[in-house]
C-alpha cells in the first residue's frame, strides 16, 4: 500500500516540531480506541482511499503488528502490517505508514517500522515486502537503510497513476547459516500463531 | 423448493400478519431446515455500529478492500455529481445541437469538442478509461442525435471508429495486460458504423474545401459558386475557420487510414501507411499552428493557460467527466488530469513517429535483429498502442510477420543452413514448445519496461527447461555415436546447433533482464557491486555461446559459397580467425562491467562508500533476493554469493593500478566500430561505452593515485553517459 513519511536526508521546508527522540512514546496497537486515531492519519497523509473494513481487517488479525507513536498526548505516526503464507512463505506485509509532516526526519518512522518488522521476523517470516511510490523519495531512503530491495516496478500501481516499487526484505535464512537450523527448528512449532486462516493474496488482487 | 414449500416460507417470514404462531423452522427436505432470520437480523441491526463488520473467515483483504464507502467522493465512483443520466444532461442543454443559433460560434465550438477530443484520445492512450477520457463527450454517447449538424456527426463518427480500431489492435496484442483500463469499452457506442465514416468525413472536407476556395476566390469569380454558402456569417474570420476545421478533418482521415494500413496481413499495408503517417504530422503542424487565429478570435474572455485542452484556450461544451464514472469498473474513481492542448499534439507526433520507425523497419530481418530493433525501440519509451501494432505486426496466426514458420526463423537464427528449414523435426514436441518461447519473447518484448521485466525474469526458467530436454538425447547417445544412421546423425547436429542457440537467447534474455533493473531505478548503489558484477558472467557466457555458433556458421556455410567462388577463399579465412564484430561488441560491455565491479569493490573494501550495515540483513540476502529467478534457472550454473565474494572481496586501488579494464573498453569499441559503418544504432551505443570507459578510467587512475590517502575523495554514480553503465564522479567535499 502506501507510506507518507521522509527519510532522515530530506529537509522539510515546513514547520518543525520541537521535540526530543526521548519524548516520543510507542504504542502497540491497543484496541478500539486507537482505531479513529490510526484512520484519521492515514486519510490525511496518504493518497489512497480505504474503508473503514481496510483498517478493521488489518489491526484486529494483527494487532501486535500495529504501533504508533505519540507525542504528548498527540498521535503522531503509526504503522499498520499484516503477515500470512504467500507462495509458499510465511511473509510480512507493510501496509501503511504515517508520520505526520512536522515530525518528519527524526527517525519516528523508522522505530515504527523497525518495531513491526522485528515481531514478524520473530513470528516466522521469511520475507517482508511492501509497495510505494516510485516518487516517495524519503519512504525508499529509509526502507533502502533497513535493508529493503526494490524487487519490482509495479506500472501505474496507484490510483492516481503513479508507479510503485514493490519493496522486499529478507531475513536471513537458516539453511545460509548452519548454526542457525537448530534455533530455527525450535521454533517452527509457533511459526503459524493461532489458527487463524491466513490467506493468500494474488499480488494483482493487492492493487485496487 | 416446490411451490407449496416455497409459500409456507414466505408465511412463515411474514407471520406476523396471519395471527398464527410463528412455526421455528421449515423442514427444506435434505436435512435441514428454513429457519426465520428475522429476529437475528433485528438483534444483529442494534448490535452492529457503523462500520463494525462481522468476520467470516474468509474475510480476504481483497473483499475488505472491495467494500466501498458509499457517498465517499475517494471510493465512491457512483456518486451523483452533476446528472443522473446523459439524458438528464442533454435535457438541461449541456450537449445542445446545433451548438448555437450564431453559426460562427457554432463553429468555433465545433473546433473546441474536436480540440478537447484529441487531448482526451491522448490521455486514453496513456493509459486511462475510455469512459473517462474520450466518452465523457455527450455527443458521442448519442451517436442519432448529431446527425443534423453533418461537421460534428462526421467527426464523432471517425472518433468512434478510431477508437474502435485502436481498442481492437491493443486487445489482440495484450500488451496491455498491465494497462486493462484501456480497453475497457463496455457501455460505449463502440460498435458497427465502421464503413461509411470515411465517406461521410471525406463529402464533409469536400463542402468546406470549396467553401475555403470561395472566400479566397476574388469578388468576381464567386458569382460562379454561388449556390454555396459560407461556413459562418463573420467573412474576416472564414478563411481562419476553414482551414482550422480543413486540418483537423484531414487529420482524423489519415490517423484512420493509418490505422486500417497497419491491420493488413504480413505488413503489405506497411508502405502506405508510412504515407499517412507523413499527411498526418504535417496536418499536425496545420493544426499547431491554427492556434494564433483561433486565439485572436475569440469571442470570450479566455486565459490561455498551459493546461487548456483546446487551441482557443476555451472551455469546450458538451462534455461531462463524471457521467460515465458508473460505467468504469466496480473500483473507486481514478482521477484523471486530460493532457493539455500542446501535449496532446506532442503526444501524437511522439505516436506517429514510433509507428512511422515500426513501418520502416525492414520485413527481412533475422531474430537477432528483429530482437536488437525491439530493444532499440524500447529506448525511446514507445506508449501502448504503438507498442501493440508492434507487436501485432510480428505476429499473425503464430508466424512472423504471419509469413515465417517460427521452426524456419529459429533455424535462420541458430545458424542453419536454409535445406534443413522444412525438416520434419520441426514436429517434435520440444521444438513445437521452443517454437511458443520464441512468440513468447517477442510479445514480452513487446510491452512496457516494467512488465517486461518481471515476465523476462519468469520465462528464463522456461528456456531452461526446454535446453535440458533438448540436452537430454545427447547425454544418452554418448558413446553410441559410431552407431548413428546418416539420417540420425544429420538430425543430431540440427539440434545441436539449435541447443547452442537455446543457450545463447536465454543468456540474452538474462542480459536484458539485468539491464532493465536500471532503467526501472530497481538498484541502489550499494547493490552495483553485484549487479555489474552478475551482468560480466552473464555477457561472458552470451559471448561464449554467440563465438560458439558463429564458429559453427562458419565451418558449415563458407564451406558452400567457397566452392562457389574460390578467387575470394583467401579473404574468407582471414575472417575466420578474427573474432566476429558482434562478439567483440559484447567485449566491450563485458569489460565495462568487470572494471565497474573492480572498482566498486574497492571503493567497499577500502570503506569509501558511505554505507553503513542494514539492521535486518545483509549483502548476501540482496544478492539472493535480486538474482532469485536466474539462480533458479541456473543462468548461469555454479554461481553463487559465494563466487561473487570469492572475487570481489580482495580487490583493492592497490591491485586494479596495475590493470585498466576500462582502457580495455574504450579500445574495443573504437576498434568495432569501423564493423558496423551503416548501423547508427550501433555507433551511437558505442560512443556511449566510449565515454562511460574514458570517464570511468580517468576516475580510477585518480583513485588509484589519491584514494585512500585523501578522505576528502567523495565518490557518486550517474547514468549521464549510458543508461546502465555508470560513470564515476570523483569529487572533493
Amino acid at each position: 500500500m502506501e507510506a507518507a513519511t521522509s527519510g532522515a536526508e530530506e529537509v522539510e521546508e515546513e514547520k518543525k516540531a520541537e521535540f526530543d527522540a526521548s519524548e516520543i512514546e510507542y504504542a502497540s496497537y491497543g484496541g478500539e480506541h486507537h482505531l479513529p486515531l490510526i484512520m484519521s492519519l492515514v486519510d490525511q497523509e496518504l493518497s489512497e482511499p480505504y474503508s473503514i473494513f481496510t483498517y478493521r481487517y488489518f489491526v484486529y488479525l494483527w494487532p501486535q503488528l500495529s504501533f504508533l507513536a505519540f507525542h504528548k498526548g498527540k498521535c503522531v505516526g503509526t504503522v499498520v502490517c499484516k503477515m500470512g503464507e504467500h507462495r509458499s512463505t510465511y511473509r510480512g506485509y507493510i501496509a501503511m505508514l504515517v508520520v505526520i509532516k512536522p515530525y518528519r526526519g527524526k527517525g519516528i518512522a523508522t522505530e515504527l517500522v523497525s518495531r513491526s518488522i522485528s515481531v514478524m521476523r520473530e513470528s516466522g517470516c521469511e520475507e517482508v515486502t511492501l509497495e510505494a511510490e516510485v516518487t516517495n523519495k524519503g519512504a525508499l531512503a529509509l526502507y533502502g537503510r533497513l535493508g529493503f530491495i526494490r524487487a519490482k516496478r509495479l506500472f501505474r500501481y496507484y490510483l492516481n497513476g503513479v508507479d510503485a516499487f514493490r519493496l522486499k526484505l529478507l531475513f536471513p535464512q537458516p539453511e545460509l547459516h548452519p548454526s542457525l537450523v537448530m534455533m530455527a527448528n525450535d521454533d517452527a512449532s509457533q511459526r503459524h500463531p493461532a489458527n487463524r486462516p491466513l490467506e493468500e493474496i494474488p499480488e494483482e488482487q493487492e492493487r485496487f | 423448493m416446490d411451490e407449496r414449500r416455497a409459500e409456507a416460507a414466505a408465511a412463515a417470514a411474514m407471520g406476523r400478519h396471519d395471527g398464527h404462531p410463528r412455526p421455528a423452522s421449515i423442514p427444506s427436505g435434505d436435512g435441514s431446515v428454513w429457519a426465520d432470520v428475522s429476529p437475528l437480523l433485528e438483534a444483529a441491526c442494534a448490535d452492529l455500529q457503523e462500520g463494525e463488520l462481522i468476520h467470516g473467515d474468509n474475510f480476504n483483504l481483497f473483499a475488505a478492500m472491495s467494500a466501498l464507502e458509499i457517498m465517499d467522493p475517494k471510493m465512491d465512483s457512483g456518486m451523483v455529481c452533476r446528472y443522473y443520466s446523459v439524458d438528464e444532461a442533454i435535457e438541461n442543454g449541456a450537449a445542445p445541437v446545433p451548438i448555437s443559433f450564431d453559426k460562427t460560434v457554432d463553429v468555433q465550438c465545433t473546433i473546441d469538442i474536436m480540440d478537447h477530443l484529441l487531448a482526451c484520445e491522448g490521455t486514453w492512450h496513456k493509459g486511462h478509461s475510455l469512459a473517462q477520457t474520450v466518452f465523457s463527450c455527450i455527443y458521442l454517447l448519442r451517436p442519432e442525435r448529431t446527425s443534423s449538424h453533418a461537421l460534428l456527426h462526421s467527426y464523432c463518427r471517425i472518433i468512434r471508429a478510431t477508437c474502435k480500431a485502436v481498442v481492437s489492435v491493443v486487445s489482440d496484442a495484450r500488451t496491455h495486460e498491465e494497462e486493462d483500463l484501456f480497453t475497457m469499452s463496455y457501455g460505449l457506442p463502440l460498435i458497427g458504423e465502421d464503413e461509411k465514416c470515411l465517406s461521410m468525413l471525406n463529402a464533409v472536407e469536400e463542402t468546406i474545401a470549396r467553401q475555403l476556395r470561395a472566400c479566397k476566390a476574388p469578388s468576381s469569380g464567386r458569382k460562379v459558386i454561388e449556390d454555396l454558402e459560407p461556413l459562418q456569417n463573420n467573412p474576416a474570420l472564414e478563411e481562419g475557420y476553414c482551414k482550422a476545421i480543413l486540418c483537423r478533418l484531414r487529420f482524423r482521415k489519415h490517423f484512420y487510414h493509418v490505422l486500417m494500413c497497419l491491420k493488413r496481413p504480413q505488413g503489405r499495408g506497411l508502405q502506405l501507411a508510412r504515407k499517412h503517417i507523413s499527411s498526418c504530422l504535417s496536418e499536425l503542424e496545420i493544426i499547431r499552428k491554427s492556434t494564433e487565429v483561433l486565439r485572436s478570435n475569440d469571442y470570450g474572455t479566455h486565459n490561455s493557460g498551459e493546461d487548456k485542452t483546446t487551441a482557443s484556450g476555451r472551455q469546450p461544451v458538451g462534455f461531462d467527466a463524471s457521467i460515465n464514472t458508473r460505467l468504469s469498473a466496480p473500483t473507486p474513481p481514478r482521477s484523471i488530469k486530460i493532457l493539455s492542448w500542446s501535449e496532446a499534439v506532442d503526444y501524437f507526433v511522439k505516436l506517429l513517429h514510433d509507428l512511422d520507425i515500426i513501418c520502416s523497419f525492414s520485413l527481412d530481418a533475422s531474430l537477432e535483429g528483429i530482437l536488437q530493433f525491439m530493444v532499440q525501440f524500447q529506448k525511446s519509451h514507445p506508449d501502448l498502442v504503438s507498442r501493440a501494432h508492434l507487436q501485432t505486426l510480428l505476429i499473425q496466426d503464430g508466424k512472423l510477420y504471419g509469413r515465417d514458420s517460427i521452426f524456419a526463423v529459429i533455424t535462420k537464427a541458430a545458424g542453419l543452413p536454409e535445406i534443413l528449414r522444412n525438416h520434419d523435426i520441426q514436429n517434435g514436441e520440444c521444438l513445437v514448445q521452443l517454437g511458443q518461447l520464441v512468440i513468447n519473447l517477442l510479445k514480452i518484448l513487446s510491452t512496457n519496461a516494467a512488465w517486461q521485466r518481471r515476465k523476462l525474469g519468469k520465462i528464463l526458467q522456461d528456456w531452461r527447461v526446454i535446453h535440458i530436454q533438448l540436452e537430454l538425447p545427447f547425454r544418452q547417445e554418448m558413446g553410441e555415436e559410431s552407431g548413428l544412421s546418416a539420417d540420425q546423425s544429420g538430425r543430431q547436429d540440427i539440434l545441436r546447433q539449435i541447443l547452442v542457440w537455446v543457450e545463447e537467447q536465454t543468456f540474452w534474455i538474462a542480459s536484458r533482464f539485468l539491464m532493465l533493473g536500471f532503467e526501472l531505478e530497481l538498484y541502489s548503489p550499494g547493490e552495483y557491486c553485484m549487479v555489474y558484477w552478475y551482468i560480466y558472467v552473464v555477457l561472458i557466457k552470451l559471448a561464449e555461446r554467440m563465438h560458439h555458433k558463429m564458429s559453427f556458421t562458419n565451418a558449415t556455410e563458407p564451406a558452400k559459397t567457397r566452392g562457389k567462388k574460390k578467387k575470394g577463399s583467401t579473404k574468407d579465412t582471414s575472417r575466420d580467425i578474427q573474432m566476429p564484430a558482434s562478439v567483440l561488441f559484447l567485449q566491450s560491455y563485458i569489460c565495462l562491467a568487470e572494471g565497474l565491479t573492480m572498482m566498486l569493490a574497492a571503493l567497499r573494501n577500502e570503506r569509501m562508500l558511505s554505507q553503513s550495515p542494514s539492521p535486518f540483513n545483509s549483502d548476501h540476502e540482496r544478492f539472493i533476493q535480486h538474482f532469485e529467478l536466474l539462480q533458479k534457472a541456473g543462468v548461469p550454473d555454479h554461481i553463487s554469493y559465494q563466487s561473487f565474494e570469492e572475487s570481489t572481496k580482495n580487490v583493492r586501488f592497490s591491485t586494479l593500478v596495475m590493470y585498466n579494464y576500462f582502457k580495455d573498453a574504450q579500445r574495443i569499441a573504437k576498434e568495432v566500430k569501423n564493423s558496423f559503418p551503416n548501423d547508427p544504432d550501433r555507433q551511437s551505443e558505442l560512443r556511449r561505452v566510449e565515454q562511460v570507459a574514458e570517464h570511468n578510467s580517468i576516475a580510477l587512475t585518480v583513485l588509484c593515485r589519491l584514494g585512500s590517502l585523501d578522505p576528502s575523495l567523495k565518490v557518486s554514480f550517474d547514468f549521464s553517459h549510458h543508461p546502465y553503465f555508470a560513470t564515476a564522479v570523483v569529487k572533493r567535499s
